[in-house]
């Protein structure tokens, strides 16, 4: 909200710089946003004298003026009748906006350079004239600038107000605080209200059929009124808070609102059918044209302001084009009501109509203060529009909705300090509540009963007075202490313990975390060409996305991973090694929320290593990614790890036969592997990528936790070898698998050193070399005893596996 | 024979003092003692000698062999150690094989630069769901359906009664649901807010604290988050405590820091006040503790909240927060 100083200085005689009122305005909690020079633009305005002047040669309704600006003269081209040499006028120099928001250039008219402007009243946005060029008096001096030559300074401060503080919307709340502040008396418009001796009755009746909805309506007819355009200090005060003057009456409701808060309406009362009010709740599907010229539908949660046969305005919303103010308006009925503000709320949002009416309505206007402002805008009527006001408002509604009034607060002494941490006397507390205005009372030593004044709304329970108390003595007043807790410690979740560890895993693999958003685009399950029913496609579907690229929650981190490594393509980065922990949603039918799975994704793609001297660049193979599998399953200690060729039918993003799924016993960890040519192209990477994706909640309960040290040799061991030729099919995990398995004595691995297809092996088969290690832990073995057992071994496996051993053996 | 070894002994030795590549000694070496060499033709002609004869020289042609051998490896060691010390053999300035290692993502960093200054004063971590009921985002937290607060947040919705969560606040209700006083929880994780430009992203970071116990008070929220920004920021980073409105406490506060670019003196990145807002705080609000039945007049609370990404600005510098989601691996190798 806009508030000028010197519309303040009317209500609250202070005398503080705007700059140290703002800072201290803001440490109350009112926060000043901005400070703004009203006049601002009329830093390029200057005094000139018209040193000479002289018809234009080419256009006779044109002069050229010599202009004498104090350090220089200008030539200045002007079609002004008003003025002639040795006037003193309004000089725009280059680069001023003028209010009809040309900018001043120097420009050539008809030949001749003209090199500023003599600008009017209006122009200026200084008054309603423009009928020719400001003159000034002849004693101003050339060169100075126009504002100061005017006395024109007014700071226009911003607030940024909290949705409680409805009071601080009009310029009295705001000087209220202030007077607070500097303990300076608060100077209230006088009420001067002159009725004349028609009754009201005689003319209006008012009803209110949803008192829920509209709680209070009060209406005022000033009859005989002339419409017509604002006096000076009317439109300069609405100008200097942003408002458009539009005529006297209208004005003045503006006016009102702005100094007291209290949204006003003013009918055409000739134009009210039956010279009726009525109040009611809008039907479902009803239409209605508001002001702006919309037509609007409405719904049964909306309230009207209807005449006897039609509705009239929006009610605390907006006015309708059938009763507004016209030209010709000659008699007026005013309006001053209290409106429900959830039920203003409701409305506004629906309609997506924010007013200035419908944003103090839903904070709550003073309920004490609808007469008040009623007579306040006919008093100005009368005095700028003239007319005859009726005796006495009419009335409708009639709640009783503050309850304050007879159920005062009580405020504990003792627990205000405690909650604040301080050490306040009743006295300063008592002192601090009546600086805005609260009656206070003391019930005992520790209690005092408190009551806030009507506009105050916000103040209903004793915790909102003991941030009252803490707001005007000032935060910073407040001591700095350390809570005095119970030392209870718990230790971290294993979910906290495991994702710490993966990052950490992850980072030492050469893989950087990244941060992608939760949501994507509904066409990702497409770019994954996942079939209809996939299991990720039942995703949760944001019904307001920003873009349509965040429309729905990921399913899978993949999307976001590969989104990532185009990105970064674009760069001309084509190697890029990259994961993401995160949770991913799924819709759970009969449930509102949604399931949610933290995953491990990672992607690599391109070359292994970063291209060197020393390295090539080869791109990533799929054992790259199964290395980072091992690496980061092995260093967490998950248990009984095994994997199994991947079924492309489930996860359809995989390349076929180059993919593979994790389990560790049974529970299914995840799958990685080569990601299919199409899945890469249509995110539109260039290179093959490999990515694994995990399940960090399966992860959980497969890590060993609890590490106990296992004992281990002191001995040395004896490696044996063995060659095979297997048939291609047999996984050497089955051989490994069976060696292990034999149970032979010793023995304690058996590693894969050497896989060759190719001549001179047979079409179909291939050749493994294994190392098995022998150990014991109590003594050294001798070759003859390690001999006999993996002479025994080895002719175990021959067969099982109906293998030969290489022709060199044979 | 004796005087025909003591020569060929020194034969050798004076040939290797002027060998100086390691070819010429392995020609000596060969020469010498190789499988034909000199020294082992004698040997071969000691079988041939009178038996008493035998063991002496025997160990005498030996005991030259072994003499030159050691001499011929000391004389390569000698040699290598030469070339070390005067040839350079390695370009050093060749780049190495290195050992890749991945970074962490800035926003991680901080949030778990936070939560460990939180975590050494003795509290817990806590999460939640990011999709969540309106109960919890808004009502618990005493932000009733058509209450004007609401609009202070843009929210995405999934449906009418669920939403993306537009803070970590929820995570609050949801602990004091499950636990009674005393309480020292943060609460990180992901928040969603329908905004997007140079200061905004519609997913971002929060951190969220909650104490509650007896004689919690005000000054002991000004005394934990003073102690979380000297950690934070440094010791001489001030705070203020401005006065300022949240549903869900009351009294509430804004908690501005020095600004830490130009340290008070006014500069663009704190629109020349010379503070930066970085926390919203404020005791807990007696209607929240009635929506988790706790006694109001038994305890007492605060509860504070800050989002990451401002924070992780304001420590690296950077000026739009939308680098942090692009994920390019020129901006995530910095940090």
């Amino acid at each position: 909200m806009k508030v000028s100083i010197k519309w303040l200085k009317e209500y609250v005689a202070f005398d503080v710089d705007a700059e140290s009122l703002a800072a201290r305005l803001t440490m109350m909690g009112l926060e000043v946003e901005a400070l703004v020079d009203r006049y601002a633009y009329l830093d390029r305005a200057v005094v000139g004298k018209i040193i000479h002047m002289e018809p234009h040669p080419k256009n006779n309704s044109l002069h050229l003026c010599k202009v004498d600006i104090g350090q220089k003269e200008l030539s200045i081209v002007c079609g002004a009748t008003n003025v002639e040499q040795g006037d003193v006028v309004a000089v725009g120099l280059p680069g001023m906006k003028l209010s009809t928001n040309v900018v001043i250039e120097p420009r050539q008219v008809y030949g001749l350079l003209s090199e500023g402007m003599l600008c009017s009243q209006a122009e200026l946005g200084l008054g309603p004239d423009q009928t020719g060029v400001l003159i000034l008096v002849k004693e101003s001096v050339p060169g100075q600038k126009l504002s100061d030559a005017f006395g024109l300074s007014d700071i226009v401060m911003e607030f940024k107000l909290t949705p409680n503080r409805a009071d601080c919307f009009s310029v009295i709340g705001i000087a209220r605080e202030i007077a607070a502040l500097l303990n300076l008396p608060l100077i209230l418009p006088k009420a001067g209200l002159v009725e004349g001796d028609t009754s009201i009755e005689t003319l209006i009746s008012v009803s209110v059929e949803s008192p829920q909805d509209c709680l209070q309506y009060f209406a005022r007819v000033v009859t005989g009124v002339k419409i017509g355009p604002s006096p000076q200090w009317l439109q300069n005060r609405l100008v200097s808070v942003g408002i458009r003057s539009v005529n006297n009456v209208v004005d003045v409701t503006n006016f009102v609102l702005m100094e007291m808060g209290q949204p006003l309406h003013a009918f055409d009362y000739d134009r009210l059918a039956g010279h009726q009010i009525v109040v009611r709740t809008a039907r479902a599907g009803e239409t209605f044209k508001t002001l702006d010229g919309v037509v609007r539908t409405l719904d049964s949660g909306m309230v009207l302001i209807c005449d006897a046969k039609q509705p009239v305005a929006l009610g605390g919303i907006m006015g309708g084009e059938n009763s507004e103010i016209l030209d010709g308006t000659t008699n007026i009925l005013l309006e001053s009501a209290y409106f429900n503000p959830a039920t203003i709320r409701r409305a506004a949002k629906k309609l997506g109509l924010s007013t200035d009416s419908s944003h103090r309505f839903e904070r709550g206007v003073d309920p004490e203060g609808l007469g008040r402002a009623l007579d306040r805008a006919a008093q100005l009527i009368v005095e700028v529009a003239g007319g005859q006001v009726a005796q006495g408002p009419a009335h409708g509604g009639g709640l009783q909705f503050d309850k304050r009034a007879v159920e005062p607060i009580e405020l504990s002494i003792g627990r205000t300090n405690r909650l604040l941490g301080t050490k306040l006397s009743a006295g300063q507390v008592i002192g601090h509540l009546r600086s805005i205005g609260l009656k206070v009372e003391v019930l005992d030593d520790d209690s005092l009963s408190v009551v806030p004044p009507s506009f105050r709304v916000d103040l209903l329970r004793p915790i909102d007075l003991v941030e009252e108390v803490a707001r005007l003595m000032g935060y910073d007043q407040i001591p700095v202490t350390s809570p005095v807790v119970p030392m209870i410690a718990s230790p971290p979740t294993d979910r906290l313990r495991l994702r710490e560890q993966v990052k950490e895993i992850l980072l030492g693999c050469g893989f950087s975390e990244t941060l992608t958003y939760s949501f994507i685009g509904a066409d990702s399950f497409e770019k994954l060409s996942l079939s209809p029913d996939d299991r990720l496609r039942s995703c949760v579907t944001i019904l307001n996305p920003l873009t349509e690229d965040q429309r729905v929650m990921r399913t899978s981190l993949v999307p976001g991973l590969l989104s990532t490594a185009y990105l970064n393509q674009t760069h001309r980065n084509y190697d890029m090694r990259i994961f993401e922990v995160g949770k991913v949603f799924f819709a759970k039918k009969g449930a509102e929320l949604a399931d949610e799975i933290e995953m491990i994704s990672g992607l690599w793609v391109g070359a292994r290593h970063v291209r060197s001297w020393h390295s090539k660049g080869d791109g990533v193979d799929f054992y790259d990614v199964k290395g980072v599998i091992e690496t980061l399953l092995g260093a967490l200690d998950v248990k009984d790890v095994t994997f199994r060729a991947g079924n492309q039918e489930e996860l359809p993003y995989f390349c076929a036969g180059s993919m593979a799924n994790v389990y560790s016993e049974n529970v299914f960890l995840g799958t990685f592997g080569q990601l299919a040519p199409f899945v890469t192209s249509s995110f539109n990477l260039k290179r093959p990528a490999f990515c694994f994706d995990l399940s960090l909640d399966k992860l959980i309960d497969r890590v060993v936790w609890a590490k106990k040290a296992r004992p281990f040799s002191r001995f040395p061991s004896v490696g044996r070898d063995i060659a095979l030729i297997l048939n291609d099919a047999v996984e050497v995990q089955q051989v490994v698998d069976f060696i292990l398995g034999t149970g032979a004595d010793f023995l304690v691995s058996a590693d894969v050193f050497d896989v060759y297809r190719g001549k001179p092996i047979a079409e179909g088969k291939k050749s493994v070399a294994l190392r098995l290690t022998y150990l014991a832990l109590d003594r050294s073995l001798r070759d003859d005893e390690i001999n006999v057992i993996h002479e025994v071994v080895t002719k175990q496996v021959l067969d099982a596996f109906k293998a030969a051993l290489p022709l060199a053996q044979q | 024979m004796k005087e025909d070894l003591e020569k060929i002994r020194h034969e050798a030795l004076d040939a290797l003092a002027l060998a100086d590549t390691a070819a010429a000694i392995q020609g000596l070496r060969t020469k010498y003692v190789g499988r034909k060499g000199i020294v082992v033709q004698h040997m071969k002609t000691v079988p041939s000698l009178p038996v008493d004869d035998r063991p002496a020289m025997g160990s005498l042609i030996n005991g030259i062999k072994r003499q030159l051998e050691s001499a011929f490896d000391d004389a390569v060691e000698a040699l290598v150690l030469r070339q070390s010390k005067t040839a350079s053999i390695l370009d050093v300035t060749l780049p190495g094989r290195r050992l890749d290692r991945g970074r962490l993502h800035p926003i991680t960093q901080i949030a778990n630069s936070i939560c460990d200054i939180f975590l050494r004063l003795g509290f817990e971590i806590a999460e939640g769901p990011d999709i969540e009921l309106d109960y919890y985002n808004f009502e618990a937290l005493n932000l009733p359906k058509d209450h004007p607060a609401r609009d202070m947040q843009d929210t995405f919705y999934v449906s009418d009664n669920v939403v993306l969560r537009t803070h970590t606040s929820p995570i609050q209700i949801r602990v004091m649901e499950k636990q009674s006083p005393p309480i020292r929880i943060i609460a990180p994780g992901k928040a969603y807010r329908v905004d997007s430009d140079v200061t905004h992203t519609p997913m971002f970071h929060q951190v969220e604290g909650l104490v509650v116990g007896e004689n919690i008070s005000m000054a002991d929220l000004k005394g934990v988050l003073a102690t979380f920004v000297h950690q934070m920021f440094d010791e001489d980073t001030s705070l203020r405590f401005r006065p300022s409105f949240f549903p869900f406490t009351e009294p509430s506060a804004e908690v501005d820091i020095r600004c830490v670019i130009c340290r008070g003196a006014g500069c663009r990145v704190c629109s020349q006040t010379g503070w930066l807002e970085i926390l919203g705080a404020g005791m807990v609000d007696p209607a929240v503790f009635k929506m988790v039945n706790y006694d109001s007049s038994k305890y007492t609370g605060f509860a504070f909240g800050m989002g990451i990404e401002r924070i992780a600005m304001l420590k690296y510098g950077i000026d739009d927060i939308r680098t942090f989601y692009e994920n390019d691996a020129r901006f995530l190798e910095q940090f």
